[in-house]
Order: C-alpha cells, then structure tokens, then sequence
C-alpha cells in the first residue's frame, strides 16, 4: 500500500482534530522549552562567570593575595625591584555601583597604568576614534575612570561626564576620561563589568591607605614561583590564578547541580506527558488502523507511517520548544545571574548565553521521547492482528493480561532505586538515576493501583453514590490503558509539585529557624563604613545600659582568604546570646565554649564540605592567617546557610593572634519585649554620631532581607512549578479530549435516554475529578519520596545544605485538591463539548 | 398523547451536499395506537424519530405531543420533555456498558431526580416480565442480543412515558429472537396503553400495528396492508 496515501489518511485524520494535535504540539514544545530554558540559564550563569573573572584576572598566571584581602603595596616594589618581575601589576579590586548606571554593579579595578602594559589588553578608544593600548587618561584626569564603551553608548555618558561610584556608605565623584573599547565582541563583553581607576584614586575612593588587594602575575617558571614563595611575608600567599578561579567557579556549582536536576525533573515529566500525549493519539487511531491492515496495508508500512507522523509533529513541536526555550531562557538567566550574585560571586557581566549544544539538547530531547512515546504503540499496531485492533476491547484485554507482570516490575524497580539511593549515594549521578527509576516503577503500578483504588471506593460507596457516580468510577477502569497513562502523567507531575513544595517550605523553615536562633536579636547593630568597621565600645555600654534591653551578642566579623573556600567570613565573640544547631559535636554541647576558649574552632556545614572535613573526632582544618598556615581543631560543625566559602568561628585571643583584629563590628539587641524595638532603634541612633557610619536595623528586617535572598533563590524552581502545571494540564486536556471522542457514543445515549446538557458534563468533569484525585492520592508517596531525594541527598551533597524535611497534611491536601482542580479544570472545555454532543449522529456510531 | 407533525422540513447538510428527508410533511399519530415506518435505507425513518423525540428540531414546521409544542422548546426543555415523556429503543440496544442491568434500566429515572423507592419496583417488576430479573446485577456486555434488547425495552418503560419510539429494534437479531422481541414490545405497549412508532425493515412487524407508513417523496404516507402484502 502507497505509504504516502497512509500518511495524508493520518493527516487528514489530524486536521479534523485541530484542537487535539494543536495540545500535541504545544506538550512536545513545553517540554522542549523547560530544558532548554534550564541549560540557557546554566551556561549563561557560567559564561557571565568567565566574562566576570577574566575582566579581572586576565592572563596572569599567579596572584600574590594577603589572608584578609589586602596586602601592602611594598611587597610589588620587592618582587618588581629584588626579583625583576616584570610581567607584574598592583591591582585593587573591588566591587561598587554606579548611578548614573542604574546603580549597576561594577568592578572597580586600581591599576597601575606603567605595569600594566606588559600584561593586559586594555584597549582605549582615542578621540580619533581608532583603539590602542594607550591608559594616559588616567593619568591626566586626577579622578579620571575609563568605562566600557558600549555601558556609556548604553546609558547616553560622553567624556568628561561626571560619574558617582558608591562604595559602602562613601560616595565618590569621578569623572569618564575615556572608554575602553576593543574590535573583538569578547573583549567589550568582558569590559562591560569594569571600570578602570589609577591605583592611587582607586585607594583614595576606597580608602586603603598604602594597601592593594593582589599583585597579578605572569610566571613562566617554576622556579620563580619558588622565589617568590620565600621572598613573601606572612599572611601573603602565592597563588595559581586557573586554581584559585575554579575553586571560586566551584561555589556556584552546586546551585547549577540542583537546576540540573530540576531540569533532568522538567525533562523527565516531559517525556511523560509527551508519551502521555502521542500514545493517546496513536490508541485512538486502532480501529483506523485495523481497517488499513485489513485492506492490505502491511505491518512495516504501518510502523513507519505511525511513527513519520508522530515524527512530523515532533519536528514541529521541539521546532517550536526551542523559540519558546529561549525566551524563558533569557527571562531565566537573570533570575539565576541575580541569585548566584546574591548568594555566590559578583557576577558584573550577566548575559544570555545560546549554545548549539543546548538547542541541541532540547531538540533530541523532544524528538527521542516523541520516538519512545510512539514505538510502542507503532510496534503493537503493526503486530496486532487487524480484527484486534478494530475492537477497542482488545487493548484493555492486553492490559489486564500483563497487569501483574506491571505491578511486579514496578515493584522491583522501586526496591532497586530504593536500594541505590540508600548504598551507592556517593556516586554521582546515582541519585538522579534513583528518582528516574521510582518514577518510572510508579507509573507501573498505576493500572494495579488504579484498579484496587476504584473498586474500594464503589465496594464503600456502593449503596450511596448514584449510577452517573459509579459510571465515572467505572469508566476509569474500563478505560485502564488511557487512563492508567493519564492518572500516571498527573501523578508524576503531583509529585514533582509535591516534591519541590515540601523541599522549598522545609528549606524556609530551616532558614527561619536559623535566622530565628542563630543570627537572633531584635536589633542588629554594625558599622555601614567598609573599611572602618569597629564599633565604640562607649556605644556597646550605652546600648547595654538601656533599660529595654536584656542582653547582647558582641562579637567581630572579618573576611578572610581560604585557598580552598576562597572568601571566608571569620567571627569571634565577646557575648553570644544566639542558639546553633549543631550537625556534630566533638564533645557534650555544654562543653563546646570551653574547647573555643582552649583554641578549638567551630565551621559551618558548607565550611565543612568545601574543606572536605570528616565529622568525626580528630578532625581538623588548615586556615591561612597572617603568621601562615595553622591548623586548628574543630569542636563543632553547626547549620548555616550563608553561602560562599563558609563560616569559622574563633575565640577572641586567636583572631587577635591570627588575622590582627581585636574590634567590635557587630551588636545583636535582645529586648524584654519586641514591642520597644522602634523607641530602642530611636534611643540607639541619638548614641550614634552622625559622622559614626553605624546601621542600626530591626531583626525583622535582617530576616526579611534574608528570606528574600532565599526565596530568589527558589524563584527558577517556582518557575518550574508553573511549567509543571502548564505541562500537565495540556497533557489532561488532550487525553480528555481524546477520551471523549472515544465516549461520544455513550455520551449521545445518556442524552438520548434523557440526560440534560450539565449532567453530562458533570459525568466527564466527575471522571475528571475522580481520576485528578487517584493521582494526587498516588502523588503523595512518590512527592515525599522526591522530596526526601532532594533534601537529603541533591541539597546536601550540592549546596552542603542539611535541613529537617518538614511536612504538614496541608501540603498534601493542598497536592491532592491541586491535581483535582487541574483535571476538572482541564476537564471544562471537553464537559462543555459532551454537552453539546450530537445525539442523532453519537447514536448512529457503530 | 396525540403527535402532530404539522408542514415539516428538514434538509442535512453533508460537506456541502445537501440532503432534503422532509418537505412540508404532515402527519398524524393518534394517542395508543402502534404504528409502523417502512422504507428504504435512508428515506427518513430515523429522522423522523429524532424529530418527535427532540433529539433533532425541524428546519421549519411544528411538532406538538399533546399540549406540548416540541419545535418551540429550547435543547432542556425537550432532554426533559423526553426524559418524562418518551422512551426510546435502538437496533443496537445502547446500554451503557458500565452500568448494571438494573442500573442500566434507572437510569433515566435517576436523572429524572426520582426517588428510590419510586422507580425500583417498577423497574424490578419489568425484569420480572420480560425474565431478567436474575440478571439484574450483570453488566450488559455478559447478556445476548436478545437479552440485551429486553434490557434497552424495559428502560424505554420505567419511567411511565407516552410514547414509545423503536428504532429498527429487531435489525440486529435474529429472525426468532426478533420475532419475540416484536411481541414483547408490541404486548407491554398495548398492555400499558402508550403510542408505539416503530421504524423498520421488518415486514413481520406491520402484523402487529395498527397503522403503516412509508417515507415516500420526503413526505409521509399511509399505507393499507394490502398494498405491503399484494
């Protein structure tokens, strides 16, 4: 048979179904664009990276950095006069706003313009237009900056227009001397995140005295690194650029691991809702089929016409998937960029970053699971005899027939991901792997569970519901191929609902209540200067002496550098009033502040896991300080979700000893009673002299401030929620659709027989709801189950995180009550068509 | 209930062909009498079911049952006009396979929003009759041809209608069965005093009527038993 006349017999069979093969195509193309939009935003997050760093770190190969990020400026005038390095640069670097930028955050970079000519390409737009590496303007100018060229083209800034950098509190004038500018697209991409100072203003604006944040080196030896090893002074450390990029790249990494996994979550639900989708499509044609393998039509040439068709739709769908993907992409890249910033590294360059990889990526993804969605029916409408495949019977047959083998594999699956997730965690990918596998056992059991599941309500309900009750019941059942496919998409994306709700509300409460306990007090007091961060001590006495004020947290807190963390936040304490939790303890808690007090020290879990340290007793920790590498013993591991390079708390004698500081940088207030905190803040500001620079804020506003920080974070997995939800109810609507055209016979003797238009509609919509509420039902263990892999073992292992999986029976009603609102929802449009269902004709169908 | 079909049209519009079955027709069913539609494949039988039914609305013309004007009412109003006043049989029996015997047979009569205890013993009380009580709790996909058309029977009866209008009731069996199915329907519509339109092929059937007509020139026309056995 002319397998092309097969084809149009498909198509023509489509196109008196506009509605259903329009939902096909928007379910193949929804998938697409959930994963390409993910990959955009993660390799756009690791593109604006590179951009970042390289705007500042060039090709040097070497950085000479102090432990607490600054170092004196002598020590270049050393290497560069005793050890002739001339391929050496001073640099301070630091991160500030602009606000003739829209308060854009920039790299401002300190350089010496005579160093700097045998090391990096900063290319400068003359005044004749033409490029160069010609840096004068910042000598000329005494508060002269030289700015991207396309930033200034971007904002309307010409030269000589004055700019405002904002530093902390310090807000300092200066003015565009020049631009840089470059041929190379690259280059200007990395330019846009900095603006270029002399090193001199650059302390001036920063108020760093003598002082410089790294030297930048090219090294071509070994050996010269040795030197310059022995020549350093204590605290100034030598390190390799690449090694020192990859370990700040690393921080981030695990935020990018978790939008993998959701986006290996949107993929998989995807591929269901696509199987969902076109099994539906290609079941309803059985009976075309049959009557085509009845006239002559041969198994292989109905294989591939089934399967050209479905093909066709895939192309137009992932076609579409992927201009889609790229404009969630471009919104989900800032949302990303916004929260790696926040939580992470300075991102100064955020750009949408398109790769052919990623396209490529979202493409076979919607064409394989398009071919795995429509093999198996291919295959089982090739082989089936033709009278088979004319009586709709027959497949529900089949089913029944395999139905325990279902059950039994499912069962095993599950048993095995359990057994994975539980022994070879370690392993990466496992997890993943893990949660594919009970998905994938779960949608196996669902014909069982379906079945088991509607029998028990009819055998409770059996005297008290009516028979259009039991026939919504019942058609669910009689249906089971359809259906146990549609209940099973729902379920999977219940669950991922689920799943991702319980992990985003246990991850609040646990910022809560560590926010709550651990940062506490009503008030929170610290100095707004950047570089003048101790507090009067007169100031703590007088906040003391306020009769409102029942205690206070005193302690000091300083950045400091880690070769493996990179940037570490330091804190010793005078008081602390604050209550940790602790995820290990080397002795008895009560005893914990005496071994601080002998020199042991406390880190946070994502201290712990950036340093690889092993809770168990013994453990220990090499940290730089000023008078070189110590090592310290650890007393405790406690919960903390500030992310970077961690936390390590010291006593107040090591910090003095180690890092030099001895100051007062923070208060935590606790009152009586929080009622007094607005008077208190009043009472504490008339402390404070107006040159002081000290911010006095509410604990409520710290927590606010915090939990907003989080929320951003969970933004790209709300996103995926609503995708979710997209996703899912265009699956429902089509296998609606598709059940109704199925039912349209019956459906006319129900309205024959004296049905009114709502009542059967009201039938459909009860199927609807029956089988929305089966799969929330079923969603309920299998969302715990994700959500137990994602706490326990993506967040852990990606982000250091531990936190207590909180579940309440409101997330499970809410699950529940969602997936059957969204299948009556979905269910509307085709109750509204039953309805108006042609009786003369439905009756006639045979 | 009188039925009055009074100047009927009605045209189906099939992709562009159009096709005219009525044309000012007009046509008289009497109140408890059997009547009988012959004609060819096509010509109109079952249209002219669906139009005293209100599953279809003429194009123009009145149909009035009774006091009721059916052409005039809105799509709920004849579902509901039906639901209480017609019963319905078809060649292809169209119960409803997940429902019961007996769930099949009251079913209209819960949709009607009867009471239980209104309708069960009638509906009991039929399958007695027509010898399936037995089965009552079986679903129709376990009974015969034969069985299954007793079952689509006694639920054009349970809720007490008017009118019964059969539809080929015995093209889908065979020749003894359809024979005592004819019986059976003639038997219980007389016995119950309703106005039976039976559509058909079968020749066995103007046996028992008390009146044939034929589809004749998109219009109807009553025939005497002479003309049909020459």
């Amino acid at each position: 048979m002319n397998q092309h006349l097969l084809i149009k017999i498909c198509f023509r069979q489509s196109r008196s179904h506009p509605l259903r093969t329009l939902l096909l195509i928007i379910g193949i193309a929804m998938g697409v664009a959930g994963v390409i939009a993910i990959d955009i935003a993660k390799t756009s997050v690791s593109k604006s990276f590179d951009l970042s760093t390289a705007a500042i770190t060039s090709e040097t190969t070497h950085q000479v950095v102090g432990s607490n990020f600054n170092i004196p400026q002598s020590v270049f005038t050393d290497l560069r006069t005793r050890l002739g390095i001339h391929r050496s640069a001073p640099v301070i670097s630091t991160h500030i706003t602009v606000m003739e930028l829209k308060n854009a955050t920039l790299t401002l970079m300190g350089i010496d313009p005579f160093s700097e000519m045998g090391l990096r390409n900063l290319t400068v737009r003359s005044r004749s237009g033409t490029t160069g590496k010609d840096l004068s303007g910042l000598l000329t100018h005494a508060s002269g900056v030289l700015l991207s060229q396309a930033m200034a083209s971007q904002y309307g800034l010409n030269q000589n227009d004055t700019i405002t950098l904002s530093f902390g509190d310090r807000q300092v004038q200066t003015v565009i001397s020049g631009f840089l500018d470059s041929r190379d697209g690259a280059t200007n991409a990395i330019f846009q995140g900095l603006i270029l100072a002399d090193i001199s203003l650059a302390q001036e604006i920063l108020g760093m005295g003598d002082d410089i944040t790294r030297i930048d080196l090219i090294l071509t030896d070994a050996a010269m690194a040795e030197q310059i090893v022995k020549r350093l002074p204590d605290g100034v450390i030598l390190v390799e650029t690449r090694r020192q990029n990859r370990i700040v790249r690393e921080l981030s990494r695990s935020f990018e691991t978790s939008l993998t996994a959701f986006s290996m979550l949107a993929l998989f639900m995807g591929i269901f809702l696509i199987y969902n989708t076109v099994s539906f499509s290609i079941t309803q044609r059985r009976k075309l089929n049959g009557t085509l393998r009845a006239l002559g039509a041969t198994r292989k040439t109905l294989f591939w016409t089934v399967l050209a068709e479905v093909m066709i739709y895939a192309l137009v769908g992932s076609a579409s998937g992927i201009l889609l993907g790229i404009l969630l992409g471009k919104g989900a890249v800032h949302a990303v960029c916004s929260t790696v910033s926040d939580m992470y590294f300075v991102l100064t360059v955020s750009q949408t970053h398109i790769t052919v990889p990623t396209l490529l990526k979202g493409f076979f993804a919607g064409i394989f699971s398009c071919f795995a969605a429509s093999v198996f029916p291919a295959i089982t409408a090739a082989r089936t005899l033709p009278i088979t495949l004319m009586q709709r019977s027959a497949s529900e047959s089949a089913l029944k027939k395999y139905l325990p083998l279902f059950t039994l594999t499912g069962m095993v699956i599950i048993g095995a991901a359990v057994f994975m997730l539980n022994f070879f965690t370690r392993q990466p990918g496992v997890d993943f792997i893990g949660v594919f596998m009970i998905f994938f056992g779960s949608a196996l059991l669902a014909p069982m569970v379906i079945l088991l599941f509607v029998r028990g309500l009819l055998a409770l309900f059996k005297k008290s519901w009516g028979s259009m009750t039991k026939m919504a019941l019942r058609n669910i059942t009689r249906s089971l191929s359809r259906t146990s496919v549609l209940i099973a998409s729902l379920m999977v994306a219940t669950s991922v609902y689920i799943g991702i709700d319980i992990m985003t509300s246990s991850f609040r409460c646990s910022v809560i209540d560590w926010v709550d306990s651990h940062i506490g007090g009503d008030i929170h007091v610290s100095s707004s200067d950047t570089l003048k961060r101790g507090l009067s001590p007169r100031l703590v006495a007088d906040i003391q002496a306020l009769p409102e004020v029942a205690g206070i947290s005193v302690y000091n807190i300083h950045r400091i550098f880690s070769r493996t963390s990179g940037e570490v936040h330091i804190f010793s304490y005078i008081t602390d009033l604050s209550t940790k939790k602790w995820s290990w303890t080397a002795a008895d808690e009560t005893q914990l502040t005496a071994l601080l007090d002998q020199g042991w020290i406390f880190v946070s879990e994502i201290f712990a896991q950036r340093n690889r340290i092993e809770a168990k007793m013994g453990a220990s920790v090499i940290i730089d300080t000023q008078t070189g590498p110590v090592s310290f013993r650890i007393a405790g591991i406690f919960r903390d979700f500030f992310m970077g390079g961690g936390r390590v708390i010291v006593n107040r004698k090591l910090m003095k000893q180690y890092w030099g500081y001895d100051d007062i940088t923070s208060l935590q207030v606790f009152l009586h009673t929080p009622k007094t905190v607005a008077p208190v803040i009043e009472r504490i500001n008339a402390f404070v002299p107006e040159s002081a620079n000290v911010k006095v804020v509410s604990g409520a506003t710290i927590k606010k401030g915090i939990l907003d920080v989080f929320d951003k974070t969970f933004l790209i997995t709300s996103a995926l929620q609503i995708l979710t939800a997209i996703v899912a109810l265009t699956g429902i609507l089509n296998s609606v659709m598709a059940l109704l055209l199925e039912r349209t016979r019956e459906l006319g003797i129900l309205r024959a027989c004296g049905a009114e238009t709502g009542q059967v509609g009201r039938l459909l919509l009860l199927e609807c709801g029956f089988s929305g509420f089966i799969s929330g039902v079923m969603a309920l263990p299998l969302g715990g189950c994700l959500a137990w892999v994602l706490i326990d073992i993506v967040n852990r292992r990606s982000f250091g995180w531990t936190y207590d999986m909180v579940t309440s029976p409101k997330i499970f009603l809410g699950a529940v009550t969602l997936s059957s609102a969204a299948a009556i929802v979905a269910g509307i449009f085709p109750a509204v068509r039953a309805g108006r269902t042609d009786i003369g004709s439905a009756l006639h169908m045979e | 209930m009188d039925i009055l079909l009074s100047h009927i049209s009605k045209t189906y519009d099939d992709n562009k062909n159009k096709r005219v079955v009525f044309r000012d027709m007009t046509a008289k069913f009497t109140s408890g009498l059997f009547c009988v539609i012959i004609g060819k494949s096509g010509v109109g039988k079952s249209s002219l079911l669906n139009l005293i039914s209100g599953i279809d609305i003429p194009d123009k013309g009145i149909i009035q049952i009774g006091d009721a004007g059916v052409s005039d009412m809105t799509d709920t109003q004849r579902t509901i006009f039906r639901r209480k006043h017609i019963g319905f049989i078809y060649q292809f029996f169209n119960l409803i396979p997940v429902l019961t015997v007996l769930e099949n047979v009251t079913l209209i009569c819960e949709l009607d929003g009867l009471s239980k205890k209104r309708y069960l013993d009638r509906a009991n009380s039929f399958l007695k009759q027509v010898g399936l009580f037995d089965r009552r709790n079986d679903y129709p996909d376990t009974l015969s041809g034969g069985e299954q058309q007793r079952v689509a029977i006694v639920r054009s009866l349970v809720n007490d209608p008017d009118i019964l209008l059969a539809d080929e009731p015995t093209g889908n069996l065979d020749v003894k069965t359809g024979r005592a199915i004819l019986e059976m329907i003639s038997d219980l519509a007389k016995k119950n005093g309703k106005t039976l339109i039976m559509a058909t092929h079968s020749l066995e059937a103007i046996d028992y009527a008390d009146a044939v007509l034929s589809v004749v020139n998109q219009t109807l026309v009553p025939l005497s038993k002479e003309q049909i056995h020459p």
